[in-house]
């Protein structure tokens, strides 16, 4: 019998876990160029923070405003704001996190309900999770301002919600976490998502036709909507402001079996966890046909061996990675829909209520493309992870690797363009040939300018992302805010050319200028390949040690 | 310096106030099987790091085939092979993809890297499972596909730190096979490796380091006769490295203070 005289409470496991992460925290902060990092991290909660206060002070407000105005009806579109956020933002966020992952746990005796416990928990601790709590809490501050007897209800109303809330999220992240580990499901998710994403640019399309047509059809799936838990939130306060206790208590009731339906279903998820799951990537070698190994010699041919070399392995990496193809899609997909209002754009202005003419839509959406597209730029290393230690074992200049990323992310960003270009013409017409031509070499000075700071960006603030995965995708504090940073310079500058163009009563003067800012760019790139280089060298113990991690 | 594969001078590295390796002078001749051992922390990975280019010294010079690294890196590099610490895969490509990318970073043209890459992956008994990602490999797969990747461009030095860990006991002896093969035809091998066995059966030369510093360095009879042993008894490596270790202060741990685990 092993020596556990008094295994621990639950709650000393979550202390302990606590403690854990909090000296992970800090012996990470207390590492060589961590600083930056803190500042990084700093600026980014501070920025957080103070959006999610923002948002709880609206809806606060809003709360006091239709409890005063006796408005009760309204205020399950808080609760449906709240739920919507809850459950969806943390899908787009959670590459923004580094979270932990629970399953590491298993290897301690833990039971099956203190795991569960824990994973609820730290689930509510997520920072999405203590900004709904928070904007919910506003919402009950707002309602008992308003009316004081109402606070004891409001109270319970959102705790119940804030429990099956979290319960739910839990839920949705460890399917996700349990579909994503597969390289086909995660294929057949991304492709759901893209069909989605670009089935919706449709939707204001097909509003405006059949608009009328569909609002009885629409008014059909409202019982639906009143079944679902923030219907039931509302209805609860709604009856409490009333005083109509048995409505209020079916509100509740309804809260509360959904949350006793969604903690049936994480029990099952987690407890399969808890049975050793499978997550590997690809299917386990009993399914696999034997085949002889066939390497096939993928090259291209017009780039020198070390650059091809590099170029294939990009390639193959970012066909592997669900989530660099959705980065890839998105902005297209964006595009789509921003353009997709059934408006019809001139040369000299909009109208229909599109602000921008067919002159401006094309730049700006060149320039919405690069600024997603270039992100991955500034943490261009963080899904090689110890393949780093290939890079710098081979007989290769550093030169030659950058080269070949940044080859492979110029390759896409053209293509993007391109298609993004195709597209915009087929909506609204080609753009005159001064914008069309200050646009390219735009994108090319933005580019090429921009390709050399996220090249010192990666060299100097590394990150392992964790590959094909929602999580752990958040590049380094300073190489977000220094990527952010550029960017919002290059769109003012860019922004300020074109303009200046319009002023001095000569569409072609951006061109020009344009063009010589994307020669002296270019100069510029090339420069840098030798110098980065040797920083590389120069920094090769700091990029092996974050990448290791 | 003709027939030296290796030698450093004075190869200290710091970390901080930590001294990890200290003035370590090393001469290994070509086509030797080196075993560089020590115990745990004592500095062996540090130096694989170094001499293959992953880690600067921080004071020191070394020399390989005659070439100076911090002057010749890429020539230096184009000569020598590595499985390092960790083992450096990129671990979201299959086997054959990553022996193709290795290969092509050493400049081997594309059907030369396809042929060997093939062979390779026959050899280390990775053929069956073609679509696999590395990741999903077992650690004596990644283990054995890693030193596939080190000698797929015929490297005249070989550095292998743990190359035996985690692979099974047919493979090994394979690969044990191969290696002292590539020794015969002049290739130099530098092994760090726990197991003294195996260490003390394909090793020609060793070199003992403790708290980053060189305590023995020289042939197996060498080292033997550097330690006292009974008339006519013949001491195994394991007996000369803990007689070694032993005296330059490094404590065997005392069984009596885990009383309570026995």
């Amino acid at each position: 019998m092993a020596d556990v005289v008094h295994p621990l409470g639950i709650g000393q496991q979550i202390g302990l876990i606590a403690r854990l992460r909090w000296r992970i925290f800090r012996n990470a902060i207390r590492q060589r160029g961590a600083k930056l990092e803190l500042l990084g991290l700093i600026l980014s909660s501070l920025f957080g923070a103070f959006f999610a206060l923002g948002i709880a002070f609206g809806l606060g407000a809003g709360t006091y405003a239709m409890v005063s105005s006796r408005h009760y009806g309204f205020l399950a579109l808080l609760f449906w704001a709240v739920f919507v956020c809850w459950q969806v933002l943390p899908i787009f966020f959670a590459g923004f996190s580094t979270q932990f992952d629970f399953r590491n746990l298993l290897r301690f005796p833990l039971s099956p309900s203190a795991f569960y416990t824990i994973s609820l928990a730290y689930g509510l601790a997520d920072p999405m999770a203590v900004s709904a709590v928070a904007w919910l809490a506003a919402i009950a501050i707002g309602a008992s301002l308003a009316r004081a007897e109402l606070l004891p209800a409001m109270l319970l109303a959102c705790g119940l919600f804030a429990i099956m809330n979290a319960l739910l999220e839990r839920l949705i992240g460890s399917w996700l976490a349990r579909l994503l580990a597969r390289r086909r499901t995660r294929e057949i998710l991304i492709a759901i998502f893209i069909l989605l994403m670009v089935s919706l640019q449709f939707s204001g399309m097909l509003l405006e036709r059949w608009g009328r047509t569909l609002a009885p059809e629409l008014a059909r799936i409202r019982p639906i909507l009143q079944a679902l838990p923030p219907a039931f939130a509302g209805q609860a306060i709604a009856s409490a402001a009333n005083g109509s206790y048995a409505g209020y208590a079916l509100g509740l009731a309804g809260v509360t079996a959904y949350g006793l339906l969604f903690g049936v279903l994480l029990w099952q998820r987690l407890r399969a966890q808890y049975r050793g799951e499978d997550l590997s990537e690809t299917s386990t070698p009993a399914t696999q046909r034997k085949e002889r190994a066939v390497v096939s010699p993928e090259t291209t041919a017009f780039l020198p061996p070390t650059i091809s070399a590099v170029v294939m392995k990009e390639i193959r990496y970012l066909r592997r990675n669900s989530i660099l193809l959705v980065n890839l899609a998105i902005p297209l997909v964006l595009v789509l829909v921003f353009s997709s209002r059934g408006m019809h754009f001139h040369s000299s202005g909009g109208r229909g209520g599109m602000p921008l003419s067919r002159d401006w839509l094309f730049p700006a959406a060149m320039g919405y493309v690069l600024l997603l597209m270039m992100g991955p730029a500034y943490n261009c290393f963080g899904y090689d992870g110890r393949g780093i230690q290939t890079l710098f074992a081979a007989p290769i200049r550093f030169r030659d690797v950058l080269l070949g990323k940044n080859f492979v992310l110029s390759l896409a960003l053209f293509v993007e363009a391109v298609l993004t270009a195709a597209l915009l013409t087929l909506r609204s017409g080609l753009p005159r040939l001064p914008v069309l031509a200050g646009t390219g070499a735009a994108l090319v000075f933005a580019t090429l300018g921009q390709l050399v700071i996220a090249n010192w960006s990666s060299l100097q603030f590394p990150r392992k992302l964790e590959f094909g995965s929602m999580r752990n995708q958040r590049a380094s504090g300073m190489g977000v805010l220094l990527a952010l940073g550029v960017q919002i310079v290059l769109l003012a500058a860019c922004t300020g050319i074109f303009l200046l163009g319009g002023w001095l009563g000569n569409p072609w003067i951006p061109s020009g200028i344009f063009a010589v800012l994307a020669v002296a760019a270019g100069s510029g790139y090339v420069a840098s390949l030798d110098p980065l280089s040797a920083l590389a060298e120069k920094n090769r113990e700091r990029l092996l040690e974050k990448l290791w991690r | 310096m003709d027939g030296l594969a290796i030698v450093t001078e004075g190869l200290s590295r710091h970390f901080g106030e930590l001294v990890a390796v200290d003035r370590i002078d090393l001469r290994v001749e070509a086509g030797q099987f080196f075993g560089f051992l020590g115990p745990n922390g004592a500095g062996k990975s540090t130096t694989i790091k170094m001499l293959t280019g992953l880690l600067a010294p921080t004071s020191g010079r070394m020399q390989l085939l005659g070439m100076d690294l911090d002057l010749h890196p890429l020539a230096v590099k184009r000569q020598i092979g590595v499985v390092p610490e960790g083992m450096g895969l990129f671990d979201r490509l299959t086997g054959a993809e990553y022996l193709h990318f290795v290969g092509q970073m050493y400049g081997l043209d594309a059907a030369t890297t396809a042929q060997r890459a093939a062979e390779l992956l026959d050899f280390m008994q990775l053929a069956d499972r073609p679509k696999s990602l590395i990741a999903d490999y077992s650690h004596g797969m990644q283990k054995k596909l890693a030193l596939a990747a080190a000698v797929i461009h015929t490297p005249k030095i070989l550095f292998l730190d743990e190359p035996f860990e985690g692979v099974d006991a047919l493979a090994a002896g394979a690969l044990k096979a191969l290696l002292a093969r590539m020794t015969e035809r002049g290739v130099t091998i530098f092994l760090t490796s726990h197991v003294l066995e195996i260490v003390e059966r394909l090793c020609s030369h060793v070199a003992i380091i403790h708290k980053g510093r060189l305590v023995a360095q020289g042939s197996l009879e060498e080292l033997r006769a550097g330690v006292p042993a009974a008339e006519g008894a013949k001491l195994t490596l394991e007996e000369i490295f803990v007689s070694i270790v032993g005296e330059e202060g490094a404590v065997r741990p005392s069984l009596e203070e885990l009383s309570w685990l026995m």
